[in-house]
């Protein structure tokens, strides 16, 4: 049976081809590297228990693929995400230099409201680097993302990245800023009774199934 | 009824220890060390899986009898997915394979055939690394117990995995001897290969229910249009093909580093490495420059689509194919440096051109907004609303989409689903229909589905979907 958790955060895994963006993932889900990486096509999917600020948060990650001919379909994927890792390579100007295009598709077609991560990934490859980490967090502090260079070889950052963001939601959502009960917020509760619990109103506004993707 | 048969079916061989593996296109527990173990004492078991019928009455029956061939060589997708995996494996296969021998050993009374490779293992300790050794220790262990001309039923033993996938069955020294139906299906296929003009209906007819590999590369040529079907002007169309290929070559193959180029040649460039990862063959720096000029000119020509990730994959059955024209022995570890330049350059070609073939047939799978792909989930999803309602109601209720997995299944053509052999083989029938590639290949993805019914229907957690090598690499954790 479904593992029992107080929220479920939808999560996107963005950023062009070549970046790490599946490594991520399976550094976060499986605690690896992943070496013999196959390309994604589509999306792939990745899902893994955390426990943040002393509530138990379910990730569901959408892990898409970065090829541009993919992005109208990837673009489907989007809807109702709550969270997002937009990843750039630090070794690739090219990646970088896609950022904008990404969070743009990330804010019109999740939500306005997506909490962004910024992860320059491949952090290992210092020497071969061509975005500083300075004028990145320049781009993240303009767009209002917050920031990491992480590593899916070593695995430094990643789970931090992954954590961070969900805090932030959760912090959101206690602030009202955030509200679950709203189509589309990539938020759903852990489970029916928790969530009438706390809001009472409305139990009917979100469907009861914990484990809809 | 036929349906109960299958589903019963299905429930006995789940219950085989050897089928402890990763299921396609569903949930499955990973493969557990603690779950292979007993499976020789329940090797015996092995004969309940049911032979084929000469026969086959009805659908489900037929459907039934065959579905051995996806689980031959599940064992390549096993290595494919992660290097956790691998290790496990090879642990595993070093396990078993000891257990195998030891076992074998004890059973063994009178020598046979292969009791000289049994008794040279001390290999037991060594890992498998190719399918003949694989073959090999194979029929080594069950020759006791079961004809090895069925080599299909080894699904028991599949815990003993071989590193490295196997490409096909184009070992020579480990297959088993051929059958009598087999030698005159092949003499078949010659008589109608060496006929002046050959009978490309005929062909056709006797290439879908599969070609022999020993005729295999020609039938492809035939059947995908690139060769003629009158003999004496075959030999002179894949010299001018062949030259031609190589003319583009001459002439574009310097532009991949110009500005106008260099998107499409660096994202080739960087997933080239990334095709079949685990199988030595594409780690060769000749056969990865190969794949870069194939993919290249054949992108460059097509601005449509140019390219787009997954036609790399699509060059593998071909590139393959032709070359164990040349290759007597495994494949998968052959080192091309071996074969002459002419040789390396009629692969290449071929590849090309064949390759281009089934292109030009699904085109619209890789051009803006991929319409092709669209249509096809559409009319995937139609089509199982239809005829399996039960299993479409579960993906609505769980809100899985149909292009959430179905996607890649169009866009690879299943490629990343089965192991290379199998596809090579879906390939021989896909060839031979008139459309296979786009229109029948909607059909085996709908087959592909219902196979798996059962698992769907169990499932309700579709997160960690929407095919196997997820559900292994990407297990959910709870911290």
């Amino acid at each position: 049976m479904a593992e029992t958790y107080d929220f479920l955060f939808k999560f996107l895994v963005i950023g062009s081809a070549g970046t790490g963006k599946s490594c991520l993932l399976h550094q976060f889900i499986e605690n690896k590297f992943k070496q013999d990486s196959n390309h994604t096509i589509g999306v792939e999917f990745g899902s893994r228990v955390v426990n943040v600020g002393g509530k138990t948060v379910k990730l569901q990650i959408w892990d898409t693929a970065g090829q541009e001919r993919f992005r109208s379909v990837t673009r489907s994927y989007y809807r109702g995400a709550a969270g997002a890792l937009l990843v750039y390579d630090i070794t690739s100007r090219e990646t970088y230099n896609s950022l904008a295009a990404w969070l743009t598709d990330a804010r019109t077609l999740a939500s306005p409201n997506i909490v962004v991560i910024l992860c320059g990934n491949k952090k290992d490859l210092d020497p071969e680097r061509e975005v500083t980490f300075l004028e990145a967090s320049r781009f993240a502090q303009e767009n209002e993302l917050m920031f990491l260079e992480t590593s899916a070889l070593t695995g430094e950052n990643v789970e931090e990245a992954f954590l961070k963001c969900a805090r932030t939601i959760l912090n959101k959502i206690d602030s009202g800023e955030l509200d679950p009960e709203r189509m589309g917020s990539g938020i759903q509760y852990g489970d029916a009774s928790l969530r009438q619990l706390r809001q009472p109103r409305s139990a009917q506004a979100v469907a009861p199934q914990p484990c809809g993707c | 009824m036929a349906a109960e048969n299958s589903k019963q079916f299905w429930k006995r061989s789940a219950k085989l220890p050897g089928s402890i593996q990763p299921v396609y296109g569903a949930q499955h527990p990973p493969l557990d060390p603690r779950l292979t173990k007993n499976f020789i004492k329940e090797r015996s078991k092995v004969n309940a899986v049911p032979l084929k019928n000469k026969k086959a009455s009805s659908f489900h029956e037929f459907a039934r009898n065959t579905s051995d061939a996806w689980d031959i060589g599940d064992d390549e997708e096993e290595d494919f997915s992660s290097p956790s995996f691998q290790t496990l494996n090879s642990k595993v296969a070093l396990a078993t394979a000891a257990q195998v021998l030891e076992n074998h050993s004890k059973l063994r009374v009178k020598p046979e055939r292969s009791q000289s490779t049994t008794s040279d293992v001390p290999a037991s300790y060594k890992v498998i690394k190719s399918s003949s050794d694989a073959q090999l220790s194979r029929n080594s262990s069950d020759t006791c117990l079961r004809n090895p001309l069925h080599k299909q039923q080894s699904l028991p033993l599949r815990p003993i995995i071989p590193l490295v996938a196997r490409i096909s069955d184009q070992n020579a020294s480990g297959a088993p001897p051929m059958t009598v139906r087999e030698k005159t299906r092949l003499e078949k296929f010659r008589q109608l290969l060496s006929s002046h003009n050959t009978d490309l209906d005929e062909l056709r007819k006797c290439s879908w229910p599969g070609v022999p590999r020993e005729v295999r590369p020609v039938t492809w040529r035939l059947l995908s249009g690139y060769l003629p079907a009158n003999t004496e002007r075959r030999k002179l169309t894949l010299q001018r093909k062949r030259e031609e290929y190589f003319g583009f070559i001459e002439q574009y193959y310097d532009s991949r580093n110009e500005e106008h180029h260099q998107d499409t040649y660096r994202q080739i460039h960087i997933d080239i490495p990334r095709t079949n990862p685990l199988i030595p063959l594409f780690q060769q720096p000749l056969v990865q420059e190969i794949f870069e000029r194939i993919l290249f000119i054949w992108a460059i020509r097509h601005p449509a689509s140019g390219y787009v990730q997954g036609i790399n994959d699509l060059v593998t059955p071909f590139f393959v194919v032709f070359l164990s024209e040349y290759v007597e022995e495994d494949v998968e570890n052959f080192d091309v440096t071996n074969l002459s330049q002419d040789m390396l350059r009629s692969i290449e070609a071929d590849s090309f051109w064949c390759m281009s073939k089934l292109l030009d047939g699904i085109q619209d799978n890789y051009t803006f907004a991929q319409p092709g792909i669209q249509k096809k989930v559409k009319a995937l999803e139609e089509l199982v609303s239809r005829i399996d309602e039960q299993v479409h109601n579960h993906f609505r209720r769980y809100e899985v989409e149909y292009l959430q997995f179905a996607f890649r299944w169009m866009n690879n053509l299943l490629m990343r689903e089965l192991p290379l052999r199998c596809t090579i083989r879906l390939w021989d029938t896909y060839q031979s229909e008139p459309e296979g590639f786009s229109h029948f290949h909607l059909y085996v993805c709908a087959a592909f589905l219902i196979k798996w019914r059962k698992e769907i229907l169990d499932e309700e957690d579709f997160q960690r979907t929407p095919s196997p090598r997820e559900q292994r690499s990407h297990r959910k954790k709870v911290v």
